[in-house]
C-alpha cells in the first residue's frame, strides 16, 4: 500500500522540531507502525542519511517502551493497543499518517520521537513500591486475599508505564497512571500498610508537572494495558482519605 | 516539548530536565477538584429546587393570590421565627455566592495548570460524541451560564431596566414572569441558556461522581443515569415555562 508519512524530526531537546514528508510505496498491511518506521529508516541508512529515532523494545506489547502519536492519537487508531501492535490495515491506501512524539509539557523530546518520561518515574519514586522488607514468599493460605480483590488489584497492576495516558489527556494529567498504582497497592496486604503515605506523596508530586482530570476518558481508551477509567477517581479519593485520616496506612 | 536551555545537571543523571513545570501551588489541584465537585452538586440541587418552585406558575390562584406569588412570599418568610424576615433566604444567597466564587476560581486555576501541563501541542483527534463535546466545552458553557445568571438576576430578581420588563413590580412574581417572557428575544435567551445548562450539568454530575471517588459499578451507573435525567428534567421544565408564556398559554 502507498502511504504519505509526515514524521517529526527534532535534533535535540533544545532545537525546534518540524515534520518531514516521506513517501512509502511498498508498505504492507501486516506491518506494524514501528515496522513501517524501520522500513523508512532502512532507506535512509542505505542513502547514508540520518534515520528517524524512535523508542521500542519488546514489540509484543508488554514493555511500555514504544509510544508515538499517530494522527494526533497516542499509539495509533486502535483501542487499547500499543504502537508496536498497531497494524497498517487500520489505514487506507494513499492515506497521510502523521507520526510525532508523545505530546505533553512533562515529556521533553530527546530526539525525533523519543521523549523523556522521567516525570512519571519521579511520581513512582514517591511511593510506587512496598518499602518494608517483605521477606521470602509466605506459606500458601497464610495471607488471605479473595479472588475478586486480587483480580481487581491485578487489573490496575497491569500498567506498563508507557505514559500514553498523559499524552492522550487534553489536560496533560497522569491520573490513570497514578490512580492505577494507588488502587493496585492499596488492596494488597503489604501495600495497604502505606496506603495513606503513598497517596499523599504520589498525588502531591503530580502537582508539579501534571494537569487535572476532566474525565475525557481518552486515557483509558488508548491504555495498552486496559487500566479501567475508574482508576482516575482514586487520585482525589485516596488523597482526601489520607488528608482526613492523617495516618500512614 | 522543546527546552530553552540544556539542563546539564539533569543530563549528567540521564534525564533531560529536572525542572518541574510549576512550583507546588498553594491550593493543590485535588482540593480544587473537590471544591468544584461539591459546589457544582450544590448548584445542581439548587437548579432542581428552583425549577420545581417555579412550576407553581401553572397552579391555579387560591383566594385571589397567585400560587407563584405566595411561593415567592414564602421564600422571604421561611425559617421565621428562628431567623428574621428574609433571614433564611439571605443565608442561601450567601452560600450560593461563596460557592460560585469558589467554583469559578477553581475552574480558572485548574484550566491554567492543565494548559501549562499539556504544553503547546494541543490534543487533536478526540473520541467525539456528546460527552466528549460537553467535556471540551465546560469552560465556555460555564462562562455563558455566569453571564446568564447575571442577566437573570437583573431581569427577575433586581428588576433593573432595560433588562427587566417596564412594569416590573417586586413581589408580583407571576406578572413579572409573564411580562419578561412576552418579549421574544428574552425568551430565546432563556431557551439557549438552558441548552448550555444541559451540557454543563450533564458533564458536571458525571465528573463530580468521579472526583468524589465513586468507583463501584452500581453507583457509577446510577450517577451516569442521573447525569442525563437531572439536566434533562431541569432544562425541559425551564424551557417549557418561558415558551408557554411566549405562546400565550399562560395569562
Amino acid at each position: 500500500m502507498k502511504l504519505t508519512l509526515e514524521i517529526w524530526r527534532q535534533a535535540g531537546p533544545t532545537q525546534e522540531g518540524h515534520f518531514e514528508t516521506v513517501q512509502v510505496d511498498d508498505a504492507s498491511e501486516q506491518m506494524s507502525i514501528l515496522e513501517l518506521l524501520d522500513h523508512v529508516n532502512e532507506g535512509y541508512i542505505e542513502r547514508g542519511e540520518e534515520p528517524f529515532a524512535f523508542a521500542s523494545d519488546c514489540r509484543e506489547g508488554i514493555c511500555g517502551t514504544c509510544g508515538l502519536t499517530v494522527n494526533g492519537r497516542p499509539h495509533g487508531p486502535g483501542q487499547n493497543t500499543p504502537a508496536c501492535q498497531q497494524r497498517l490495515f487500520n489505514f487506507t491506501d494513499g492515506q497521510t499518517i502523521k507520526l510525532e512524539p508523545f505530546r505533553s509539557a512533562a515529556y521533553p523530546v530527546i530526539k525525533d520521537m523519543i521523549v523523556d518520561r522521567a516525570a512519571l518515574d519521579h511520581v513512582m519514586e514517591q511511593g510506587g513500591y512496598v518499602s518494608m522488607d517483605a521477606g521470602t514468599a509466605p506459606d500458601a493460605d497464610t495471607l488471605h486475599v479473595n479472588h475478586e480483590t486480587s483480580e481487581y488489584s491485578l487489573d490496575h497492576a497491569a500498567c506498563i508505564g508507557c505514559g500514553a495516558c498523559v499524552a492522550a489527556c487534553p489536560n496533560g494529567a497522569a491520573h490513570l497512571f497514578t490512580g492505577a498504582k494507588l488502587v493496585h497497592l492499596s488492596l494488597m496486604p503489604l501495600g495497604k500498610e502505606e496506603r495513606g503515605r503513598r497517596a499523599r506523596n504520589m498525588v502531591d508530586d503530580l502537582e508539579a508537572n501534571f494537569g487535572h482530570c476532566s474525565l475525557y476518558g481518552e486515557c483509558a481508551d488508548v491504555c495498552p494495558a486496559g487500566v479501567p477509567l475508574t482508576a482516575v477517581s482514586a487520585v482525589t479519593r485516596e488523597r482526601a482519605r489520607a488528608a482526613f485520616r492523617g495516618k500512614d496506612d | 516539548m522543546t527546552l530553552r536551555n540544556p539542563d546539564r545537571e539533569a543530563v549528567a543523571h540521564g534525564h533531560i530536565t529536572n525542572e518541574p513545570i510549576r512550583q507546588k501551588p498553594g491550593v493543590p489541584s485535588w482540593v480544587l477538584k473537590l471544591i468544584m465537585a461539591v459546589t457544582g452538586l450544590l448548584f445542581a440541587l439548587f437548579v432542581v429546587g428552583h425549577m420545581a418552585g417555579n412550576l407553581k406558575l401553572y397552579l391555579p390562584a387560591e383566594g385571589g393570590d397567585e400560587a407563584l406569588d405566595e411561593y415567592g412570599a414564602f421564600l422571604r418568610s421561611m425559617g421565621e421565627p428562628l431567623f428574621p424576615h428574609e433571614g433564611a433566604l439571605w443565608i442561601i444567597r450567601a452560600v450560593l455566592l461563596v460557592a460560585i466564587i469558589a467554583h469559578i476560581y477553581g475552574a480558572f486555576a485548574l484550566t491554567a495548570r492543565s494548559k501549562a501541563s499539556r504544553g503547546k501541542f494541543r490534543r487533536s483527534n478526540l473520541m467525539g460524541g456528546l460527552d466528549s463535546f460537553a467535556t471540551k466545552s465546560m469552560l465556555v458553557t460555564g462562562i455563558v451560564l455566569l453571564l446568564f445568571i447575571i442577566f437573570h438576576l437583573l431581569d427577575l430578581t433586581l428588576g433593573v431596566q432595560p433588562i427587566a420588563p417596564g412594569d416590573f413590580a417586586e413581589g408580583a412574581v407571576k406578572a413579572n414572569m409573564i411580562a419578561t417572557f412576552s418579549r421574544w428575544p428574552v425568551t430565546i435567551v432563556y431557551v439557549i441558556a438552558m441548552c448550555f445548562l444541559f451540557l454543563h450539568l450533564t458533564h458536571g454530575i458525571r465528573l463530580a461522581a468521579s472526583d468524589l471517588g465513586i468507583t463501584g459499578a452500581k453507583w457509577r451507573q446510577t450517577f451516569l443515569i442521573l447525569a442525563y435525567v437531572i439536566p434533562a428534567v431541569v432544562c425541559i421544565g425551564n424551557i417549557v415555562m418561558p415558551l408557554s408564556v411566549a405562546l400565550g398559554l399562560v395569562s
